[in-house]
Order: structure tokens, then sequence, then C-alpha cells
């Protein structure tokens, strides 16, 4: 027991160790010149500006809850895909009912305008939004 | 019983599946004024689910899903009173005008999620299984809570549900894992099995994994001291939530402690000393203090509110506390009395909470100030809310009376060293009689008499009558009520 968690233990020194080592390398010999450009917060490439504590427009989270859905059902499909071979019609039923399931999710944000960036009021359903005024900006 | 063959026994289950689908694409082809439409769509759905779940009662007690979950006459009882007090809360909806500015389809098809949930509380005997459906409950709740997303203390209200339901559930979660280490397995039998074999070694990680469990049970029954979401959340929310929220997910978690204790920790005579594992600590003891002082928590502060919906929101911890009395003996008994005292605390609280709706549409308020005069005013809804009142007080002849009646009852009959509960229980029933009287006192003598007498509108009046008509006959004839818990008392692999 105590030579499987060695082996563990081993793994992890290693890991720290073989990170640290050109870490140290580099802050041994690499030359050091320090621009304002070069010590600025990473932000693709552009110039970072303001706080980063600023309030993020709500349907972010709607567009990742979405997205979400759609991540999980790929997560649920591979392991379906190995073993359909071996359950044949039934496997497939499931996962047509588990499909559908997940459609109906699309269709309700679809129907909801969810999926439109643009605010816009609809007729049936509603629309969670309301009509994009002159005020607000995102 | 494997995946496809659980199928059969599921289809209660699948229907209501079938029924949430049906209510979330109802709500795309509806106008907003319209979207009563979609309380219709759940209700017929929840009368099918009822019926399958009835005829589904006396199956034989089987486990479905590999072991995941069982179905039992146990769980067909709490599933049924899941289904009427959901029933009841889906036609107060449409009356309660909290909701008038706000499409109640989202509204309706995550209360059919929650009755999901509740279902799969009910029934589940793996602690995976438990923890998810748990989190299915509370996560809906969440959302139902902050409904009114226009009104701030609706938004504070689930604010508040969050985070004390996400730190109690990741606490029990943790609880949960030690028993895990402990078992080696995530099945009821299996853990029980194992830990009756341990010897006194886990003692400490035992008694640590039960008191965590206990925090996230504690917080769905609101017991002291995993309560102090309850007076925010319930005065925030929309009032057929609050109602909603202090009946359907108390039963099931009282149904939840009940099979978790009783099938994982009790031996077959009910919780003694000796039957958690191997621990020294007097668990009797320890739960029989905690539900007095549930009970005294809830009566006591009660007593000072100043908001009806408050007063009641602290009055449902107070009979949560005296459900709670029960727990300590766990025998047959003590189930059933529970059992009874929940299937008439579904009606009689139910009602006065309707009561709070109905005269908010019509004050706009809530606090005492606003019962003023009620009983001359709308002699109807005055009768009422005194009946329930003596109900939820336990006076004779309403139900009230025989829900305690039966929970003394199986105390006295275990024997001296619970006598000091009933004395407790006793007690806290006159404390409580104050604050409930004191409705009655506002309405019928408070505030000015009036000659035009305003009658509620028959949807009110029919949830009234529905509500109020078992709180006063069970009272008074309740062989019934008694002879189907009876039925229902079987759960599965009963013999340990």
């Amino acid at each position: 027991m105590y030579r499987d968690f060695g082996t563990v233990f081993f793994a992890v020194i290693m890991g720290i160790v073989m990170v640290s080592i050109p870490l140290i390398i580099s802050w041994l010999i690499a030359p050091s010149n320090k621009t304002k450009d070069k010590l600025d917060t990473y932000e693709c490439g552009e110039e970072a500006e303001g706080s980063a504590w600023l309030q993020f427009n709500i349907r972010f989270y709607i567009i990742a809850l979405i997205f979400l859905i759609f991540d999980v059902e790929v997560v649920f499909l591979f392991p379906w895909a190995v073993v359909f071979k071996e359950m044949g019609l039934i496997a497939l039923i499931e996962m047509g009912i588990f499909l559908l399931i997940l459609c109906a999710g699309l269709a309700y944000v679809w129907v909801k305008s969810d999926l439109e960036w643009v605010r816009r009021r609809i007729k049936y359903g509603g629309g969670r939004y309301k009509p994009l005024s002159a005020s607000s900006e995102d | 019983m494997t995946n496809l063959q659980s199928l059969e026994f599921f289809i209660p289950e699948l229907i209501l599946t079938i029924t949430i689908l049906a209510a979330l694409i109802t709500d795309l082809f509806v106008k907003k004024s319209k979207t009563n439409m979609i309380g219709w769509v759940l209700g017929v759905g929840l009368v099918v689910v009822g019926l399958s779940v009835h005829n589904l009662s006396s199956a034989p007690p089987t486990t479905l899903f590999l072991d995941m979950i069982v179905i039992d006459p146990f769980s067909s009882f709490m599933k049924i009173v899941i289904i009427l007090s959901t029933l009841l809360v889906i036609v107060a909806s449409w009356v309660n005008d909290e909701l008038e500015k706000y499409r109640k389809g989202e509204y309706f098809t995550i209360m059919g999620i929650m009755v999901m949930g509740l279902f799969l509380m009910t029934s589940s005997v793996d602690i995976i299984m438990l923890y998810i459906s748990i989190e299915v409950v509370s996560i809906m709740s969440f959302v139902l809570a902050a409904y009114l997303k226009l009104d701030t203390r609706s938004n504070e209200a689930g604010l508040k549900y969050v985070i004390y339901g996400a730190f109690s559930s990741g606490v029990m979660l943790f609880g949960l894992s030690i028993v895990y280490g402990l078992a080696g397995s995530t099945n009821y039998f299996a853990i029980q099995d194992t830990l009756s074999s341990l010897d006194g070694s886990a003692n400490p990680a035992l008694i640590m994994a039960l008191l965590m469990i206990f925090a996230g049970f504690g917080y769905k029954i609101s017991s002291v001291p995993f309560h102090f979401w309850t007076p925010d959340v319930y005065e925030g929310s929309p009032s057929t939530i609050t109602a909603y929220l202090s009946v359907a997910p108390k039963a099931a978690g009282f149904a939840m402690i009940i099979r978790f204790f009783h099938q994982v920790f009790s031996d077959s005579i009910g919780l003694t000393s000796n039957s958690i594992g191997s621990t020294d600590l007097p668990w009797p003891e320890i739960i029989g203090v905690l539900a007095v002082v549930t009970m005294t928590m809830g009566n006591l502060v009660a007593i000072q509110q100043k908001s009806i919906k408050r007063m009641l929101a602290y009055s449902s911890i107070a009979h949560a506390g005296y459900m709670m009395l029960a727990l300590p003996v766990l025998s047959m008994e003590a189930v059933e009395s529970i059992m009874i005292y929940l299937f008439i605390y579904v009606f009689m609280n139910l009602g006065a909470f309707f009561i709070v709706i109905f005269v908010k549409n019509k004050t706009g308020g809530e606090s005492f100030e606003d019962f003023e005069g009620l009983g001359w005013k709308m002699p109807i809804v005055g009768a009422f809310m005194t009946l329930f009142m003596l109900s939820l007080t336990g006076l004779p002849p309403t139900a009230g009376f025989v829900g305690k009646l039966y929970i003394f009852k199986t105390l006295v009959g275990a024997g001296s060293e619970f006598l000091w509960l009933v004395i407790a229980g006793g007690v806290n029933s006159v404390i409580s009689l104050y604050y409930y009287f004191h409705v009655v006192k506002v309405m019928f003598l408070g505030g000015k008499r009036s000659d035009v007498i305003t009658y509620p509108p028959s949807t009110m009046f029919g949830l009234m009558i529905f509500t109020a008509v078992p709180s006063l006959i069970l009272g008074l004839y309740w062989n019934p009520l008694a002879s189907w818990v009876k039925d229902s008392l079987v759960f599965y692999n009963q013999v340990m």
C-alpha cells in the first residue's frame, strides 16, 4: 500500500520539479527588460481598460446554459455510440427520447428569443426582454 | 430489477415527464393573459399521475433501476400527499393576484419538475439518488421563491434560499461521502449491513457523518438550528409558493428522513443508542431535544410577528417540531403518526395560506391590521380561518387534534423515557394557542363592523371548502385515513 502511494507521491514531486526547473533557468539567464506593455494584463492583444469587476450582461449566462445543454448531450452521445451495436433498437429509441427532450428545450429558447442577441418583441411566447431602448447599452 | 423491467413500475414518473414537456411546449403557444392554461395541463397530468400511483400502490414492494429507488406503499402514500398539495396550489395560483404581472408558464412547469424531484426523494434508497433528488427540489424552489422578479423581497428570498441551500447540501454531501467511505457502498441496504458490523473504531467518523447529514435533512424540514432561511424565504416568495414550500417539500423531507434513519440506522424496535452503528451517543435524546427546541423556537418567535404570513412561517417550523417528536421512537407506530400528521397538516396549513392569499388580493397586505374586522366583512372567510386556526392549534373536534393525539399516543406508548417530550409538546400547544387565537381575536373583535358583506369568488371558495372539509371531518371521523395509513405502512426490506 505504501509503495502504491509512494509512486503517486513521486509523480507529484517530479511534476513540481520538472515545472520549476525551466522557470528557475529562465529567471537566472533571461534578460529582464520590463516595460508597461509587457506587464499589462493580456487581453487578446488589445489594450486592457477599465476594471474587470463590471456587470456582465445576464444573457451571457443564458447562452452559457444553452451551450451546457448541448455539451452534456455530446457527453451522453459518445458512450451511447460505443455500445450502440450491442443494444440495438432500444438504444436508438432511448437516445431518440433523450434528443427529443433536448430539442424541446432548444425550441423553447428559440421561441423565447434567447438565441437572438438583439432584443425583440414577439407575439407569442412573450419574449424575455423589453425592446431595445435608447438608454440601454451593451 | 434491471433498467428496462423497472420502466413498468416507473409509469407515474414517465407520465409526469410527458406532462412537464407538454406544459413547457404549451407555454410557447399561448398569450400572457392565457397562461393559466398551463396550470390546466399540469393539473390534468397530475391527476393521471395520481391514478397511476394509486394503481401501483398495491404492487409488491421492489427496488427499481438496479437498487436506485424503491416502490412501496409508503412512497405511494407520500406521492399522493404531494400530488394533492400540488393540485391545490395550482388552483390557488390561478387566483393569486401577485402573479398577475408575470407569465405563469415557467412557474407551472417548474412546479411540475419539483413534483418529479419530490417523488424521487420519497423513494430513493441510494445516497446518490437521494442527493440528486434533493437538489432537483432545491433548485426548483430557489427559482420559484424568486419568481416575482420585479419585487425585491422575492429576489432576496431566492438569493437567501440559494445560499442556505448550497451550504447545507454541501455539508450533507460531505457527511454522505464519509458514510460511503465507511460502508464502501452508496446503497442503503449495503450501508446498513456494513455499519451494523463495524466496531467502535469508526465512531468519531460515524458521528460526524450523521451530524452533517442531519444538517441537510434539517434544512429540508426547517428544523432548528437549520431553520434560519424559513421566515425570510416564506415572507418574500409568492404566497402560493410559500404555501407549497411549507407542505410538499416538508412531506418529502420527512419521508426521506424516515427512510434513511429507519432503514439505515435503526434496528427493528426503533432508534436506540445501540442501533446507529455502535456509537454510544444517546440519539433518541439528541433528536428529542432538537424537536423540542424546534417547536419552542417556532412558537415563541411566532408570537412576536406582525405579518400573518411570517407568523405562519414560524408556525410551520413549530409543526415540523411536533412531527419530529415521533422521530426518536421511530417504531412503526411513530411512522404512522407522522404520516397521519402530515396528511392533516397539508390541508390545515394550505387552507390558512389560501386565506392569506385571498385577504392579500382584497386588501393588498398580509399583516394583522389587514385582518381587522374580517369576521364581519367576510363572515365565510372568517369562519374558515377560525377553523384552520383551531386545527393548527390542535383543539378538538378538528383534524389537528387527531394528528397531535396520534403523536402523543406513540410517545406515551413508547415508554416513560419519552414522557418529557409529551409534556413539552403539550406546553407548546398552549403557547401556540395564543398567537393562533390572536388572529381570531383580530378578525372578530378588532376593526369596525361593516354592513357590506363580501363573498369570496367561487374558485377561492372551492379551495377553502376543499381544505376546510378535511380539516373538520378528519377530526370527527378519521378511521378511513387511519386504515389507509396502516395499509401504507409497508417498507421495502422491512425485515432487518
